[in-house]
């Protein structure tokens, strides 16, 4: 029996009995609906999620740290130092793995490491000023064209470090406050910084606990374009600066050939090689953590989510299918003695099967049809409203705006219009298989 | 010397249980038809003429026994064999026409060619000569209610020709007639043989017997001659209560 014949038959027969098809196909429209509008939900979760979260950091970005009682590094020629003990505290007997110069070229030597920037924080506390003025932020002391490495671009001024220079974050200035300010008193529009003398106010302890201040004026040389990263609410100084800095807050002259980096910044060439390169850096025995493991870690959640919502949509699309295969058990009694006239004009059991499983299949297709428009289109009206919704919560309790809440992928209806078309033929092959391997005369003589 | 038959029954048995007993439909037929013949097999209702139809059709397995048509042994042959046999050999009529309902006259000819991958438009042009030849032309896009009984048989009749077989069998195709109704039916079987085609109908019609070159009796499952019929017949018709 060819093709052709076969689907103009299947059309024939299913629209000899349109009302009872029509109704078993709108079981399989609700459940194909329901999948279709659950799962574009949770892609819409994860699209969102995933935008806002792209702007929390790097995600070719690997931040490491020296290794405490690490796998052993073996390789490498003997460039990394493995220190007994350690400055002081912990038990001593904890082998270290240190970022010293010679383990930063080690870190350059992985593949797809496009730079290794080794970064130093204030180990001080601090508190920033300008005119009335005052607020606080995380000071990192980094090479002087370690930022451009990074890929920060600023708004104003550049991202080149020289000394008694900063480059501030775009959030430093917007998050300073004035002190003398009275409740109910209006706060004042944050200060322009750039290209004016800021004052870092130091202080550390004696060992009588009196405090003692250290007051250092820097020029704001550049301000970061918004990254939605660390960086916008960083201060960035050179790293012998803040070497120097550190040497007075602590009181320790640190050696970093020797005793190593605090922090590492590693830059890979692309995210899609992050986490290959963060399990070599681990396997050497360092720290290392990225933010494509959280991005990852919420893109599991969802990919979860999609499962589960997915999966309330196949309960319904499982009713259905019992459905289809009641429709087709009852279809296949009342037309037994046409199943028998269909044998005694030379169709074979194959063709049989076939015009049974292709009308139990065409109901899927009818049904999946019908639900995948209809999924479509209820997701669109849920996109207009809910994205008007969501843009005003954003707007008043801050953040990004979403693009969309609710997002079909092309792979989706289609997935779906075949998984229709795939359970009526399941739910259709056991009445199909009873039609095909009747006996003729039985079927023949079936009143 | 005489030619080989088409038909060839040896020992044919078709035992079946109904209500616990053991129905003996055919108990050790042995038959030889010839081919281009009009063979009518009669037998009162149970005497086993429907089951050797529908075991000579491949529509039906024997309990034991031979059956060859056209030399192959449709005993030996699985499902798909006898489909494929049936489709290019055989051409049945039945009682109660089995046409299609949702199809036109057109259509229901037609029918069986679609299972032998013929293009739609000499499908049709089949159907439709096949339909002026059993007169209904002007009824090709009737379907089957807007059909006397006598018209539907017609258009079985042309169904069990479209695929040109050489062997029509027949199951009592004028039992659900009128007398006129039935006298053309059997008038169309008469033209088919005439036309080189070997008829077998089964029936307790003794009417029919007027077309056929050779008659075959059936009591209880086993052949019979005239007389030993008749006899029997004559037996029936006395017995029976007033």
């Amino acid at each position: 029996m060819k093709l052709l014949d076969l689907f103009r038959l299947v059309i024939n027969n299913l629209s000899r009995r349109k009302a009872r098809v029509g109704l078993t196909a709108v079981g399989v429209v609700i459940g194909t609906a329901a999948v279709i509008i659950l799962v574009s939900l949770a892609i819409g979760l994860q699209k969102n999620a995933t935008e806002q979260l792209y702007g929390i950091g790097d995600l070719s970005l690997i931040n490491v740290y020296p290794g405490f009682g690490g796998e052993m590094f073996a390789g490498g020629g003997g460039s990394v130092k493995i220190m007994q003990g350690g400055g002081g505290e912990g038990s001593g007997s904890t082998d270290m793995l240190l970022l010293t110069n010679s383990a930063l070229d080690d870190l350059s030597a992985i593949s797809f490491v496009q730079s290794v920037i080794p970064r130093e924080y204030l180990q001080s506390s601090m508190i920033m000023k300008f005119k009335k003025f005052e607020g606080g932020s995380g000071v990192y002391g980094i090479g002087t064209n370690d930022l451009a490495d990074l890929g920060l671009e600023t708004q104003q001024g550049s991202t080149a470090l020289s000394r008694a220079t900063v480059v501030i974050g775009y959030m430093v200035a917007q998050n300073m406050y004035d002190p003398t300010l009275r409740p109910g008193q209006e706060p004042p529009l944050p200060p322009d910084l750039y290209d004016q003398q800021i004052q870092l106010v130091l202080s550390k302890w004696d060992a009588d606990g009196n405090e003692i201040r250290k007051n250092i004026s820097v020029r704001v040389s550049g301000i970061l374009t918004e990254s939605g990263s660390e960086a916008d609410w960083s201060i960035y100084m050179p790293l012998e600066q803040i070497k120097t800095l550190n040497e007075w807050a602590t009181g320790i002259r640190v050696n970093y050939n020797k005793d190593g980096y605090s922090e590492v910044l590693v830059k890979v060439e692309n995210p899609d090689h992050t986490l290959e390169v963060r399990d070599q850096i681990i396997t050497m025995g360092f720290q290392a953590n990225t933010m494509l493991d959280f991005v990852q870690g919420i893109n599991n959640f969802y990919k979860i989510l999609q499962v589960v919502l997915g999966g309330v949509g196949a309960i319904a699309l499982l009713v259905a299918a019992i459905g289809i295969a009641n429709t087709m058990a009852m279809s296949i009694l009342e037309r037994t003695r046409e199943i028998g006239l269909m044998k005694a004009v030379g169709a074979t059991n194959r063709d049989v099967l076939a015009i049974f499983l292709g009308e139990a299949a065409g109901i899927g297709f009818i049904g999946g049809l019908g639900g995948v428009l209809i999924g479509w289109l209820a997701g669109q009206g849920l996109n207009i409203v809910a994205v008007v919704y969501l843009a005003q919560q954003a707007a008043e309790q801050g953040g990004l705006p979403p693009s969309v809440a609710v997002y079909t992928p092309l792979w989706l209806p289609i997935f779906v219009l075949l998984f229709s078309i795939f359970i009526g033929m399941v739910s259709g092959l056991y009445p199909a298989l009873r039609a095909a391997t009747m006996i003729p005369v039985q079927a023949l003589k079936y009143e | 010397m005489t030619s080989s038959p088409l038909i060839h029954i040896e020992e044919l048995k078709k035992h079946f249980q109904m209500g616990g007993t053991t129905v003996r439909a055919l108990d050790g037929v042995d038959l030889d038809i010839q081919a281009g013949t009009f063979t009518v097999v009669m037998g009162p209702s149970g005497s086993g003429k429907s089951s050797l139809l529908y075991l000579l059709g491949g529509l039906d397995r024997s309990t034991s026994g031979q059956i060859s048509v056209s030399g192959e042994r449709l005993d030996q042959m699985d499902e798909n064999a006898l489909a494929l046999f049936r489709r290019r050999t055989m051409g049945f009529i039945f009682q109660s026409f089995n046409l299609v309902s949702s199809m036109t006259a057109l259509e229901n000819v037609a029918f069986p060619m679609q299972f032998t991958g013929t293009s739609i438009a000499q499908r049709n042009e089949s159907a439709s000569k096949l339909l002026e030849q059993v007169g209904l032309a002007d009824r090709s896009h009737h379907r089957p209610s807007e059909l006397s009984g006598g018209q539907q048989q017609r258009v079985a009749v042309a169904r069990a020709l479209v695929n040109n077989p050489s062997l029509i069998l027949a199951d009592e195709p004028t039992g659900n007639l009128d007398t006129a109704s039935g006298i053309a039916v059997m008038q169309l079987l008469s033209d088919l043989h005439r036309s080189g085609r070997t008829v077998l109908v089964v029936t307790h019609d003794p009417r029919m017997t007027r077309f056929a070159t050779h008659k075959i009796f059936l009591l209880d499952g086993h052949v019979v001659s005239e007389a030993e019929y008749q006899s029997a017949i004559l037996d029936m018709t006395q017995t029976v209560p007033e």
